[in-house]
């Protein structure tokens, strides 16, 4: 088997499947938010369903993954997976109102505010899963990738996990006060089994998980991208000597 | 250019001794060392020390250059010497640095002596851990023996640390302390937090009674276990063995077997969701850490070149695994 053969044809489709539904999910945030000058909660309208789809179907990655299909490691694809599950599935469905319409408000740069916001986060989510499906999808099909897929796959981390990161903590921090006011998902003592589950501590925990993960995280992306892209062009020319 | 250098400085090594050329895995030079091919590995790490102050023995890692078809780099033992691996003058070892490194057993104290400080605090201080939660004048029966018996448990492990176990290895990174203390004094805390908590619902008395009967004889035959381990080798006996007798006749890691059935019998003692959890995951890392050394026995006693056979055993949780 040579590099330059097919991988797998299911993984080929699978990537390039939801390259495309991240693809759309972007379109329609900027059709929605940038052209239409909707609002942030006009935006979670239109994408709504795309997006519940296309982040759910990541579970396939875990599962890929467990069964050898892929090469990562089960467990933290599988932790990766279940941290964009909680803010879709955790923090944005079940709390609409303040995570679609609220922001954090950073600053202003030349008349333009720059927030923190779901627009962000769609943003900064849709550009790492196409960049990320694609460099698979083409990896499969031709066995290489061509430099360009290689580059924008260990250098977009740069900007985009930070602003990913930062955008989702803001979802938490949007939906905390309501998630504490309401006592969602809390199950409270006494109860037969001793044991109680309070949603909001439960939330503040896994925020509180992010602070040591984004620094382990960029700066092994950092490390991999001097691997792949240290030797430059000379890299994917090596490869047919 | 590079076989030359090194045959010219074999040259200039003292009358019977040989040149190490020590460089790290990425093939930058550390440092060169004069020494006799009959010197032992500590040995040789207490010179590399002596050259290089911030690298402890225990610190060291040396291997052998990767052979043609190796992925895995040989590693030098302490034990050994350094001609056992037919080093000539002019070879080359590569250095690690493991990082900063603590005792086993200190870590296996600290790790051990939380969870006798921070669970009794949920049984002691409910005013102040429970805040706003008025708690009942009295403890229930099962509270009590249950924070009897995770102390009795504890104190169990501290003192086989000092009196029972034989460490495989000296040392290990100290990161796994901060880790393994996370890990201990966080779960007990969490299961404290419920067993301890003002409204607690206490399970029926004689399922409390029994349940924690058995897990003390379960935690005699864990115990017995352990000393059956500690005996495993003579004292300079090198290498693995076959464990025998008891339990370990029937299954690899019996000791783990009495740990989690232990476990398992403290959780329906207190009938609580978080021992369940809290036995859960010690069961998944038991049995990871089961089946690899399972797997390493069957490999090492293959039967073959008058080796012994490692005999059919289950490999901790009959009729599971």
């Amino acid at each position: 088997l040579q590099s330059t053969d097919m991988g797998n044809p299911y993984l080929v489709l699978y990537n390039t499947v939801l390259c495309g539904a991240w693809g759309y999910v972007l379109y329609l945030t900027v059709q929605t938010y940038f052209l239409e000058k909707g609002s942030t909660r006009d935006v979670y309208k239109a994408v709504e369903l795309p997006l519940k789809a296309a982040q759910t179907a990541a579970i396939l990655e875990v599962v890929h993954s467990a069964v050898g299909l892929v090469r990562s490691p089960v467990f933290i694809t599988a932790m990766q997976v279940a941290s964009r599950l909680w803010v879709l599935w955790g923090i944005i469905v079940p709390v609409p109102g303040p995570t679609t319409s609220g922001a954090v408000v950073l600053g202003s740069v030349g008349g333009v505010t720059l927030q923190l916001n779901l627009v962000s986060l769609l943003v900064a989510w849709c550009l790492s899963e196409v960049v990320r499906y694609s460099f698979f999808a083409l990896k499969e099909l031709l066995g290489t990738v061509p430099y360009p897929s290689l580059w924008l796959r260990y250098s977009s981390f740069i900007l985009l996990y930070p602003i990913g990161v930062a955008s989702e903590l803001t979802m938490a921090y949007l939906a905390l006060p309501t998630i504490k006011k309401t006592g969602m998902w809390n199950l409270p003592m006494p109860n037969a089994f001793n044991w109680g589950f309070d949603y909001h501590w439960a939330c503040l925990l896994v925020c509180a998980t992010y602070l040591p993960g984004l620094p382990q995280l960029y700066g092994y992306m950092l490390t991999q991208r001097k691997k792949q892209l240290g030797g430059g062009a000379a890299k994917p020319k090596a490869k047919q000597a | 250019a590079i076989h030359k250098t090194v045959e010219h400085t074999a040259l200039l090594a003292e009358e019977g001794k040989m040149k190490i050329s020590v460089q790290s895995r990425s093939g930058k030079s550390i440092a060169d060392l004069d020494v006799e091919p009959e010197l032992s590995v500590r040995d040789f790490k207490k010179k590399f020390f002596g050259l290089k102050r911030k690298y402890y023995p225990s610190r060291q890692r040396f291997t052998l250059p990767l052979k043609a078809g190796e992925t895995r780099a040989t590693a030098l033992e302490d034990s050994k010497k350094l001609s056992d691996y037919g080093l000539q003058s002019g070879a080359v070892l590569h250095f690690k640095d493991l990082g900063p490194q603590v005792g086993y057993a200190t870590v296996f104290f600290w790790e051990y002596f939380g969870p006798l400080i921070v669970y009794p605090l949920f049984y002691f201080l409910p005013q102040y851990l429970y805040p706003g939660q008025a708690a009942p004048k009295q403890h229930a029966l099962v509270q009590t023996l249950a924070l009897g018996y995770w102390s009795l448990h504890y104190s169990k492990r501290i003192a086989e640390t000092f009196l029972v176990h034989k460490f495989g290895h000296e040392t290990m990174p100290i990161f796994n302390l901060f880790r393994n203390c996370v890990y201990y004094w966080g779960f007990a805390a969490y299961v404290s937090y419920f067993v301890n908590h003002p409204k607690y619902t206490a399970p029926g008395e004689l399922q409390s009674k029994v349940a924690l009967g058995i897990a003390l004889v379960c935690q005699l035959c864990n115990l017995r276990c352990h000393v059956i381990l500690a005996n495993l080798r003579k004292p300079g006996e090198k290498g693995y063995k076959i464990p025998r007798g008891f339990l370990f006749n029937f299954i690899t890691c019996a000791n783990y077997t009495a740990e989690v059935y232990g476990w398992v019998c403290f959780t329906i003692a207190v009938q609580s969701i978080a021992a369940g959890i809290f036995t859960l995951v010690g069961l998944a890392q038991m049995a990871q850490w089961a089946v690899q050394k399972h797997s390493r026995l069957r490999k090492i006693f293959d039967g073959k070149e008058g080796r012994e056979k490692y005999p059919r055993r289950w490999i901790m949780l009959p009729p599971f695994l």
